[in-house]
């Protein structure tokens, strides 16, 4: 019974964190914005880049996290570990979007078509569509015990998938090459816009961490509140 | 001279925004404790 | 092992032997693939790309998707009279319970794909005795690949609402690798080019097909305990 209380006090601190996360993330946007410089060759779409590629970075650790839990639960069958996988599932699925959305944005104005299956993106595509799946299983599973089980089968597999679905597009496309309209080699970047890149890479990962602390202190607090009527049904009989 | 691309941009820093305002707002609002 | 394997063997002969007698779902499998290949033709336009071109992939789509359809009957036949408690408590090992109806599932599987490749070849004039060999082999190993892994889904998705479409949901993901290597390899197959120019799709689909296999038989257990 004690959970309860607890799990409320977590729910409300973690609200303050979200609060100052989402405030250095408008802070990167003004930097990114209007005090970093303009790419050479790229244009002002380069600027993509400091949002694209740090909410990748986020997304992949999100799905290592869910990878990594739902081997765990296998071992240890700790209720938290399933409720942290689920959470991270969530939040990742979120950045992943973020990653499709903004890079064929991106893709459109450096490959001349909005969606070119490169190698990368066609990685982020199926990760999502294994998180959906994810998430999609644990709404269809109503016992606690099994949707955990289930869960983390599905984790462990779909982390064992990501390298093979890599290799197999890596194989894909260099026996079918696709043209690019325009040669981007990888820009070495100036001091600002390095800067830029560091700062959004942190603060995008103070704002992944911020979303995870939340979504897992509910994921408890439910439980928690589940647990008691479970408790309080059994006592009344 | 470097291609006029700045709409692009826009669109982009504009989408990841309303995904992150919206996904945030609706985490924030759901799980406040009654 | 030899009683694992004795097993494996007692429970994906009780599934084909049950199957063999109302013969209702493979006669059904065999129908949906046949309509498959037949629609195909008229998904396409003959005089814009060469057969031979669209073969591979009209191969593939048939295969995994009625593959993957025709894997909801391994679990869901157990459900109909909870026989699958009967099977939990048995002295039957889980790991052997997994191995037969992976094995009963590859089976119904290829027996569908056998009778549907003349088909296939019949229908969009490929000329397959020349590369028979080759091709056994890259059908045998892809339908291994998705079976393996079909089979592990579909003992969850029997106990989940919306079973079929959650089994499809969740399966899709995992044919990438065994499709785009099946695909590719077929398409240098029918072309005759050498050895050498798939090799590298036939290591793939061998490391997946034997990952896949290793960790559906670790995992099994985990979904059917209580």
């Amino acid at each position: 019974m004690t959970a309860i209380p607890a799990a409320e006090r977590a729910l409300r601190r973690s609200g303050v964190w979200m609060a100052v996360a989402l405030l250095l993330v408008a802070l990167v946007y003004v930097r990114a914005l209007a005090f970093t410089p303009e790419e050479a060759t790229q244009g002002l779409a380069q600027k993509i880049f400091y949002i694209h590629a740090p909410s990748a970075w986020v997304a992949f650790l999100a799905c290592g996290i869910v990878g990594v839990c739902s081997l765990l639960y296998l071992f240890l069958k700790d209720a938290r570990l399933d409720l942290l996988a689920a959470s991270s599932a969530e939040v990742g699925t979120v950045f992943l979007t973020t990653v499709l959305v903004t890079g064929p944005i991106w893709g459109r104005t450096i490959w001349g078509a909005w969606w070119t299956w490169d190698a990368r993106l066609t990685l982020t595509l199926f990760l999502w569509f294994i998180c959906l799946g994810y998430l999609v299983l644990r709404t269809a599973v109503d016992e606690p015990g099994r949707r955990a089980r289930y869960s983390a089968v599905l984790g462990i597999l779909g982390a064992l998938l990501v390298p093979f679905i890599h290799v197999s597009v890596l194989l894909f496309r260099t026996l079918h090459p696709k043209p690019v309209v325009l040669q981007t080699s990888r820009p070495q970047l100036p001091g600002s816009m390095l800067l830029t890149l560091i700062l959004s890479f942190t603060v995008f990962t103070i704002f992944f961490v911020a979303l995870l602390v939340r979504r897992y202190a509910w994921a408890r607090l439910q439980d928690a509140r589940a647990q008691g009527e479970a408790d309080q049904s059994d006592a009344s009989r | 001279m470097p291609p006029a691309n700045g709409g692009y941009m826009v669109a982009a820093y504009v989408a990841a925004a309303v995904i992150y305002l919206s996904y945030s707002a609706w985490l924030f609002w759901r799980s406040r404790s009654r | 092992m030899a009683s694992l394997l004795a097993q494996a063997w007692a429970i994906a002969a009780k599934d084909l032997l049950l199957e063999f007698r109302s013969r209702t779902a493979f006669l059904s499998a065999l129908v949906f693939t046949a309509l498959v290949l037949a629609i195909f033709n008229f998904a396409r336009d003959p005089t814009a790309v060469a057969t031979i071109d669209l073969a591979p992939s009209i191969l593939w789509i048939t295969f995994s998707f009625a593959g993957v359809l025709a894997l909801n009957r391994a679990f869901s036949l157990e459900k109909e009279n909870r026989t699958i408690d009967g099977l939990l408590l048995s002295p039957a090992r889980r790991t052997a319970l997994f191995l037969g109806k992976t094995a009963a599932n590859l089976v119904f599987v290829g027996a569908v794909e056998a009778i549907a490749l003349p088909l296939f070849a019949l229908f969009f004039n490929v000329p397959l005795l020349g590369v028979l060999a080759p091709l056994v082999l890259v059908i045998a190993l892809a339908t291994i690949g998705f079976v393996t892994v079909g089979t592990l889904m579909s003992s969850m998705a029997v106990n989940t609402r919306f079973g079929e479409m959650m089994l499809l949901v969740l399966v899709l993901p995992f044919l990438v690798t065994p499709v785009s290597a099946a695909a590719s390899m077929s398409a240098k197959i029918f072309a005759a080019r050498p050895f050498a120019e798939w090799a590298p799709w036939l290591k793939l689909l061998t490391a997946y097909d034997i990952t896949f296999f290793v960790i559906c038989t670790l995992v099994f257990e985990t979904t059917v305990e209580e």
